[in-house]
């Protein structure tokens, strides 16, 4: 019997959170076809990295923080810009023994570093491509 | 090839839709990919030739140098005639190698090369 190839939808998110809904949509996107079956990966670029800060206590808004992780737990690729990163102080991104130095306390477990020649890979592996928040 | 349409819509200088596009745009045509962008609204602006470097001053590059390295690399860079109209923009101000569509070319554009979409 031969094994159905999973399909792979990337995203990518653009805004930042709370001030406009595009990473609520995002999110609930994301669940919804990781539960599908899709293998899902995310790329935050600009101001979307925001998304990625720990400790975010939205009172009434949609909590982006905790979705991303929830996703992040359910099998999904978090990527974020790393040079968008370090313009906005989540990482230094500087060489420490040959290697980059994504360290961080202000991050939320589980999200992954790369420029944008990795996103430009994603596009190429992706069969569905989503883009939120850029216009 | 794999095809990529970037859509932008926003001016260069006062956002960082535009250069966040291009770069992508660039990524995708740097390894041997075709990329069409296209630029709508205030998008067109980005097309313009003549653009000081204003590095110096605001910090921010011309988006002329990205739009010519795009075309260096094989890329298309189309603008649409309606934005450029209501902008007072003539297609002899526009950067050597962009094309000048109207609305019906760029939709039937997008539906026919636009395999991945993003809009900046």
């Amino acid at each position: 019997m031969v094994e159905e190839k999973k399909m792979t939808l990337a995203m990518m998110l653009f805004s930042a959170p709370f001030s406009s809904q595009y990473a609520d949509h995002m999110c609930r996107l994301a669940e919804k076809a990781l539960e599908r079956g899709y293998n899902v990966e995310i790329f935050l670029y600009g101001d979307a990295v925001h998304s990625q800060m720990n400790e975010q206590r939205p009172k009434t808004f949609f909590p982006v923080g905790d979705a991303l992780g929830g996703i992040i737990d359910k099998g999904a690729a978090v990527y974020s810009c790393e040079i968008c990163s370090i313009a906005r102080g989540y990482i230094k991104g500087e060489l420490k023994d040959g290697k980059k130095d994504y360290s961080s306390t202000k991050v939320i477990d589980g999200i992954r570093f790369c420029s944008i020649f990795g996103f430009v890979e994603m596009l190429g592996r992706a069969d569905r491509v989503l883009s939120f928040g850029g216009s | 090839m794999a095809k990529l349409v970037v859509e932008i819509s926003h001016s260069p200088f006062g956002h960082e839709n535009a250069y966040s596009g291009l770069f992508a745009a660039m990524g995708w045509v740097s390894i041997g990919n075709q990329a069409t962008v296209v630029l709508r609204g205030d998008g067109v602006h980005v097309a313009r030739k003549g653009q000081m470097d204003p590095l110096k001053e605001i910090n921010l590059p011309p988006t002329e140098k990205q739009v010519t390295d795009i075309l260096g690399e094989g890329g298309r860079v189309v603008a649409d005639r309606h934005a450029l109209e209501t902008r007072g923009i003539e297609e002899d101000e526009l950067i050597n190698g962009v094309e000048v569509l109207d609305g019906d070319a760029i939709r039937r554009l997008i539906l026919e090369e636009g395999e991945r979409v993003l809009t900046f």
